[in-house]
């Protein structure tokens, strides 16, 4: 077997690539590629972005390859360089893909961009509209916070952890209390004892 | 549809009748009195003729009238489309949830309109904030947002050597954006003991 493995030949996109999509535009291909070249550097500038889901389904794939191959070949490979510098309209972005995005990314085991699907105005455009982002950027996220999902395991360990505490709490202060009321006991034990004592004496 | 026809036209030649007699005077006018024209007025028609259009149109056609009758299939299919195709009545969406957040509803699988505008308008804040920092230099280093009275987190090594390009935000950090999702185990009790109701004229 003296064959050369394909997938080390080229990177393998982590995302489901969807087929090609007439992008029309008056300027025709190059155009359309223009087009998609402004979307990736507005992704790598700003790292998230919303606009249409067919524009940003097509320039995801592109924005995917470039980084997954800035990881794969450092800067030092000119044709990586190239790619780069198609791709990145602002060239200040290329410094950024290489000394930012490859450490942020490289040991990252899923696609390096995610898609969400906006919400729109009812009835509103037909055109669906999508957010694009990198992942690692420091904005909050989109996703639901499910954490506070009472029925997931830590919620519930964590519960039973405050149930238990709160038990102590009020056994310590039951304790504390009966302490208390006890002395309290005694003192008017005394003073009644004395109070008995004079009504004796009157009598 | 043949009565009709010959209702409207009854009434139509009625009115033209009436009109070239008694006009606008009351008097049939001079230039209608024309030679050569059958008098409708001297010879009037024999009311026990049958109205026929065959006599009125003669070899003439009629244009742009319904020859047939649609059929019950088409009248309902215009009225309400076909399933599948071009259904018209209105359809309820069976697609809408409500948000586990803020119990806004939202289509399935697309994010909830009401959480999405508070992130997008705080992104925008920061993305306006970061492009003013970074400008139009090489950009080498990582960004960390800090809100008002945070500091720099510290390493493993617990130096503070990170190379990083802070921004800072002239704001506190918003509630829904904390990192310390741990809620308190026992509230403390409330410093105020009265309180005054406001606002009440
Ligand atoms: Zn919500």
């Amino acid at each position: 077997m003296n064959q050369a493995d394909v997938s080390k030949l080229m990177s393998q996109l982590r995302i489901a690539v969807k087929p090609h999509r007439n992008l029309r535009n008056p300027d025709g291909p190059e155009g359309r590629l223009l087009k998609l070249r402004k979307t990736v550097t507005a992704l790598v500038k700003h790292e998230r972005i919303e606009l249409y889901y067919n524009r940003a389904d097509e320039a995801r794939g592109y924005a995917e390859l470039l980084i997954s191959n800035a990881i794969r070949y450092g800067d030092r490979h000119k044709a990586t360089m190239e790619l780069a510098d198609y791709w990145l309209l602002e060239k200040q972005l290329v410094h950024k893909l290489f000394k930012v995005l490859v450490p942020r990314l490289e040991n990252c085991n899923f696609s390096y961009t995610r898609m969400y699907k906006a919400p729109r105005d009812y009835p509103g455009m037909y055109y669906r509209k999508s957010v694009l982002e990198l992942r690692g950027n420091p904005y909050p996220s989109l996703l639901p916070d499910y954490t506070n999902n009472r029925n997931l395991i830590h919620n519930v360990l964590l519960d039973e952890a405050r149930k238990d505490y709160r038990r102590e709490k009020l056994a310590e202060l039951a304790d504390k209390i009966a302490s208390e009321s006890a002395v309290n006991a005694e003192k008017v034990g005394s003073e009644g004892d004395a109070k008995e004592a004079e009504n004796v004496e009157k009598a | 549809m043949s009565r009709n026809i010959y209702q409207s036209l009854n009434s139509f030649l009625n009115r033209l009748e009436r009109f070239i007699f008694f006009g606008h005077r009351g008097q049939p006018p001079l230039e209608l009195a024309l030679v050569g024209m059958p008098s409708v007025g001297l010879n009037a028609p024999n009311k026990s003729d049958r109205f026929s259009l065959k006599n009125l149109l003669g070899d003439g056609i009629l244009w742009a009238v319904p020859k047939h009758r649609r059929t019950i299939e088409k009248r309902l299919n215009r009225k309400f489309g076909l399933p599948g195709y071009n259904w018209k009545p209105l359809v309820a969406k069976t697609n809408l949830r409500s948000c586990n957040q803020c119990g806004h509803d939202h289509e399935l699988g697309v994010l909830c309109p009401h959480c999405y505008k508070k992130v997008e308008q705080e992104t925008r804040l920061m993305q306006e904030k970061i492009e003013q920092k970074l400008g139009l230099e090489p950009i080498e280093h990582e960004v960390v947002v800090l809100y008002q009275g945070e500091q720099l987190e510290k390493n493993e090594n617990g130096s503070n050597d990170r190379k990083v390009r802070v921004v800072e935000m002239e704001k506190p950090r918003p509630v829904w954006f904390s990192k310390n999702l741990m809620q308190k185990t026992t509230a403390q009790p409330a410093d105020t003991k009265e309180v005054k109701p406001s606002n009440l004229g």
